[in-house]
């Protein structure tokens, strides 16, 4: 039998894991004053009930959030007091309405046992770290996450029905609307789960190479065809006067082979996701030439994908898992929880890599293999809201190379697959439910140009904009 | 004389074995001497103290061996250490770019016989743990494989065997099937598994489906071949004795083709063990070619080979398996 | 004229040969067969001994022409035929016992198994096969044990017509000589019919009670029917010291050095072709008998 671990019982270990191996006290309530103990006793029994089993994993997190360690809360409850402590905690957090927002998520779940997939990388930070922090519990979803060979296998088992929801690249959703690839089937982006995190790495040899002009001949790999990485790459060789298709040669490579390959001189670099970037600096066999927010501020990468099948199906779950991807989001671009959720991705289960290398990434402060260190906290960002900005330039840009066919309204499409509207109301009542939550992008211009390149693109002008570029297919 | 022979050869094995270990722990062992103290001159450190760098910091950061150049960088970048620790600690950070003096990266060396010893160890006494859904003990992967694979091979066994009898026994069946089974059987795991995935959809019934259809052939070709090649005389005594086709298909045709039948059992048991761990690589989820791929992913290399170790343990010892039931059904004629 | 036992009646055999026509073994054999009688077929290899032997065995069908065996019309195999084939036939993956008892089970199928197993024991006896070696597999036996065994099985299944297709071509003279007399020795204890292929003019001689010869093929024959007038039972040694022995065998050497090739090739022209009895006796004139013993004393002295 499991016990019920109050957050306000001075006796007990609640997070720690090695207090729980090591048996608890024999008594949880010894040494407490009567009235104290009373009220735990209550709270025990009350905590029974499952909504309120809810409450008090919201405020096991909020006090988490306050004590960091089981030694520090323990130390204020003994010296403050249980009652004390329950009251002073409770003028402090609106731990009400956030509660009353979890019980309404977690109000008619079409669906609580959930299957999520995910490819093992930091871009997956939410979803992962959601999981291992248990973001998704506090709304009532029992949540399997499923690590994944590559994009394509992620795809299939999307496709058929394996997964509920999954991590996927951006350009993803898209070319699997479209049957672009596979066979089409309506999916959605929801939300970003991280922008920026990507870096194009040489190997060591061309340290002194490092103007793209130079690099005609070069091997690059990358993650997956329809992935930003390949289009961001393109897009940088060709603004070099490199023709992506011609001059140089771009792998699909599976990340973790990218370091093995880049050892053994298979390529000269690639454009990947972390930790595959710090990780060829941790194992010396390349360095980064330059980190993506170089090309674009602030540009949009994996995300956090369901079927229009299933959130038409499963409204309320769709809603609740929203909101815990959305809130574990938020979390992991604090600088407290870029060290939370670097420590708690790296066991075996999840990315299985050292935790030095996820915490250079999630921080920002990381050697870039040519003899600098960096400082660059936005290394890695977690902006939650898919713009339409993003979806119209994925799609333009998979025109101009050709990965889809026919002229399209970038526009007009990008509005039916990127679910800007809802996710931005969804982040919106999250910050009036609970003020300490903040979502920086909640309220930017979902249609406003960005500098890519220090060229600026302009959503309603997508088909002018490729037509002009160089290697352009359209014409 | 036989006995010492056996003995003479097993010793001989594992003095092979032995020095083989030796020289790979001798060329891949890195001794973990720490962290070399670095010293600076006065200047450095004067500089470092300019920027406000305490010379407790810099004591500190110099006895983890960070050079003069990275220190000079993280005083610039107004690094405190509470924000160093926060990004992995100094010594990560601190890391050099490597040149011909630097001692090779962590990651870069093959892992010692040492090294994968201890992790082979730590998967042996503690192989059924649960630490996730995507973290288990080998034993708990390899049951996942073993069972993928009994489950597809058996399948294919029951679908194999009866028709190859009936290919068998029927020359016209033998040579008007032949052709698809000469362009289905070379076709590769690896190939199979994108069409199935396409078609059957579920990944795990496409890795059934993949077992099932490349551990198919053998089994019917040579149940086929077995069947066809039976000596006519055999037949002939079944025939003189009046006995039944059914009859005659199970006292006779059956144990004289038994022993091809079972080298095609053991070939497709082989093929079977080879395929799981190709598709559990490209399907993930469980099994030990997912353990592989996963250790792989984290470039644990050590784990890797701990791994490997065992799928090749565990296909020899299905091989055995095969080679004595092969020699339960073999005769001399 | 009373129908045989066992009656060949208009058996003919055709093969294409390879060149779109067809090669005839041969045409309308009219023959018959006594109960309890001991024929062997004679002739050189080639000749359609075998093809005939398959056809009785029921494991070959004849071009036209029928074989009935106690009035009734034999197709396909049965267990009233039993054959023991030169190449001994056994099932390689049974002991010798269990090869045995494999047939008296189809044979008996109502038997126990104690029933069979003894029944099967008494036959391998038979053929002086006890202990230990009846549990080997044939490939721990030598080639005559193994044949013994084949004997044992065909004998032991109780047939009413045993067809040996030349049981002892690959066994060496010795052991030939021993399973010779054990044959003949299991024969005369159950009164079997048997019809036996051979090449061995003695062991026809010391086996048959006639003889059917065979001209050469294509266009065979079974031109002769020779009587062996040699009181049983016979004794190998002994059997030489009889009138009618170099006489008959005279015969045969002649018919099968010579007239076997002079008689082929004939066409059959549609008439039944019976084989022409011959029957040679000189034990009326026992004089010429011990004048014949005389003018051979080294043979004499072979046999004692």
């Amino acid at each position: 039998m499991t016990h019920f671990k109050d957050p306000f019982n001075p006796n007990i270990d609640v997070w720690n894991e090695c207090g729980e191996a090591n048996g608890g006290p024999a008594d949880p309530y010894a040494g407490l004053s009567a009235e104290d103990a009373d009220v735990l006793r209550r709270r025990a029994k009350q905590s029974l009930k499952p909504e309120v089993g809810m409450t008090r994993a919201l405020e096991s997190s909020v006090m988490q959030g306050l004590f960091k360690t089981d030694i520090s809360r323990r130390a204020f409850l003994r010296s403050a007091g249980v009652t004390t402590a329950l009251a002073a905690v409770a003028t402090v957090f609106p731990l009400s309405s956030l509660q009353l927002m979890a019980e309404e998520a977690m109000k008619n779940l079409e669906k609580t046992k959930l299957t999520l997939g995910f490819v093992p990388i930091t871009c997956a930070t939410p979803i992962i770290g959601g999981h291992a922090l248990g973001f998704y519990e506090r709304y009532g979803l029992d949540v399997d996450i499923v690590k994944t060979a590559g994009w394509a296998v992620s795809r299939d088992k999307c496709l058929n029905g394996e997964y509920d929801g999954s991590h996927l690249l951006f350009p993803m959703p898209m070319a699997m609307s479209l049957g672009v690839g596979s066979t089409a089937q309506p999916w959605k982006v929801v939300a970003n789960v991280n922008t920026n995190g990507q870096a194009i790495v040489l190997a060591n040899k061309h340290r002194d190479n490092q103007d793209p002009k130079n690099w005609k001949g070069f091997k690059f790999a990358v993650p997956f065809e329809y992935s930003m990485h390949n289009l961001l790459l393109r897009n940088y060789v060709a603004a070099a006067g490199l023709d992506p298709d011609r001059d140089i040669q771009i792998r699909v490579v599976p990340p973790p082979e990218m370091v093995a390959n880049l050892r053994s001189e298979n390529v000269d670099g690639y454009l990947a996701p972390d930790p595959f970037c710090q990780r060829a600096v941790y194992d010396q066999v390349g360095f980064i030439h330059k980190l993506t927010l170089d090309l674009w501020k602030q540009h949009p990468c994996c995300v956090f994908g369901l079927s229009e099948k299933f959130i038409g199906e499963n409204p309320n779950t769709t809603m609740a898992l929203t909101t815990s991807i959305l809130e574990a989001t938020a979390a992991a671009e604090t600088s407290e929880g870029r060290v939370a959720f670097a420590e708690s991705m790296a066991p075996a289960n999840y990315l299985n890599q050292p935790v030095e290398i996820l915490k250079q990434i999630l921080t920002g402060v990381f050697p870039d293999g040519q003899g600098n260190i960096k400082n660059v906290p936005d290394r890695i960002s977690f902006m939650p809201l898919p713009t339409q900005t993003m979806g119209t330039w994925v799609l333009s840009q998979l025109r101009r190379w050709n990965y889809i066919e026919n002229d399209t309204n970038y526009a007009t499409l990008a509005e039916n697959l990127v679910m800007t509207t809802t996710t931005r109301e969804r982040m919106r009542a999250m910050m009036v439910a609970d003020a300490n939550l903040t979502f920086p992008d909640a309220e930017q211009d979902v249609y406003a140009p960005v500098e890519i390149q220090g060229q600026e693109f302009v959503p309603s002008a997508a088909q002018q904009f490729i037509d002009s570029q160089p290697f352009s297919r359209t014409i | 004389m036989l006995r010492s022979f056996d003995v003479r050869s097993a010793l001989l094995s594992l003095a092979i074995l032995a020095s083989i270990l030796a020289v790979w722990q001798i060329t891949t062992h890195v001794p973990d001497t720490g962290p070399v103290s670095v010293v600076l001159s006065q200047d450095q450190m004067g500089r470092l103290l300019d920027k406000n760098m305490s010379s407790e910091d810099i004591e500190f950061y110099t006895s983890q061996g960070v050079a003069f150049l990275q220190l000079e960088q993280i005083a610039s970048l107004n690094l405190s250490r509470e924000i160093i620790d926060a990004a992995g600690g100094i010594r990560a950070l601190g890391i050099s770019v490597p040149d011909e003096n630097s001692a090779p990266a962590p990651g870069s060396l093959f892992p010692s016989p040492a090294k994968i010893g201890i992790e082979l160890w730590a998967t042996v006494t503690d192989p059924f743990y649960v630490a996730g859904t995507n973290d288990m003990g080998y034993g708990i992967q390899i049951g996942y494989s073993l069972l993928r694979v009994v489950i597809g091979y058996t399948l294919a066994a029951l679908v194999a065997i009866p028709l190859g009898f009936l290919i068998g026994m029927s020359p016209l069946a033998y040579k008007a099937l032949d052709p698809f089974i000469q362009v289905l059987k070379p076709i590769s795991p690896l190939a199979w598994m994108p069409i199935a995935l396409f078609t059957i959809g579920d990944s795990e019934l496409s890795s059934l489906f993949v077992i099932f259809v490349c551990s198919l052939w053998p089994m019917l070709t040579n149940t086929a071949f077995g069947v066809a090649s039976v000596r006519s005389d055999w037949v002939n005594v079944a025939r003189t004795h009046e006995l039944s086709t059914w009859r005659t298909a199970l006292t006779v045709i059956l144990p004289a083709a038994a022993p091809t039948i079972v080298t095609g059992m053991r070939i497709s048991i082989g093929i079977a063990w080879l395929v799981i761990v190709a598709a559990e690589m490209l399907v993930g989820g469980t099994g030990i070619g997912y353990v592989v791929w996963n250790e792989w992913n984290g470039l644990r290399l050590d784990r890797m080979i701990v791994a490997i170790l065992f799928i090749g343990v565990m296909g020899m010892l299905l091989d055995t398996a095969f080679a004595r039931l092969q020699r339960a059904v073999a005769y001399v004629e | 004229m009373a129908r045989s036992f066992l009656s060949i009646e208009r058996l003919t055999q055709q093969f294409p040969d390879g060149a779109g026509g067809t090669m005839t073994v041969f045409e309308n054999a009219t023959f018959g067969v006594e109960k309890g009688e001991f024929v062997c077929i004679l002739g050189h290899s080639g000749c359609g001994k075998s093809t005939i032997m398959n056809i009785l065995a029921g494991l070959a069908e004849p071009t036209s022409g029928v074989v009935k065996m106690d009035g009734e019309h034999v197709s396909g195999p049965s267990l009233d035929r039993g054959v023991v084939f030169q190449n001994y036939s056994l099932l390689p993956w049974l002991t010798a016992l269990k090869n045995v008892t494999f047939a008296v089970a189809a044979r008996f199928p109502k038997w126990t198994k104690q029933q069979v197993i003894e029944h099967s024991t008494a036959f391998l006896e038979k053929v002086g096969l006890t202990g230990d070696a009846i549990h080997r597999k044939p490939s721990q036996l030598s080639g005559g044990m193994r044949q013994r065994v084949s004997i044992a099985r065909a004998f032991a299944n109780e047939p009413k017509l045993l067809l040996l297709d030349e049981p002892f071509g690959a066994l060496d003279a010795l052991t030939r000589g021993t399973i010779q007399d054990e044959l003949i020795n299991v024969w005369s204890q159950t009164e079997q019919t048997v019809f036996m292929i051979t090449h061995d003019i003695d062991e026809a001689i010391l086996l048959a009670d006639r003889i059917l010869l065979m001209t050469n093929g294509p266009l065979a024959r079974v031109a002769e029917s020779v009587e062996i007038t040699i009181p049983r039972p016979r004794n190998r040694t002994e059997i030489v010291e009889h009138p009618n022995y170099y006489a008959i065998r005279n015969h045969l050497v002649q018919f099968l050095g010579q007239r076997s090739k002079e008689l082929s090739g004939m066409s059959s022209d549609d008439i039944d072709q019976r084989p022409q009895s011959v029957h040679i006796d000189k034990t009326a004139d026992l004089d010429i008998q011990a004048d014949a013993m005389h003018e051979n004393p080294r043979l004499r002295a072979i046999s004692e």
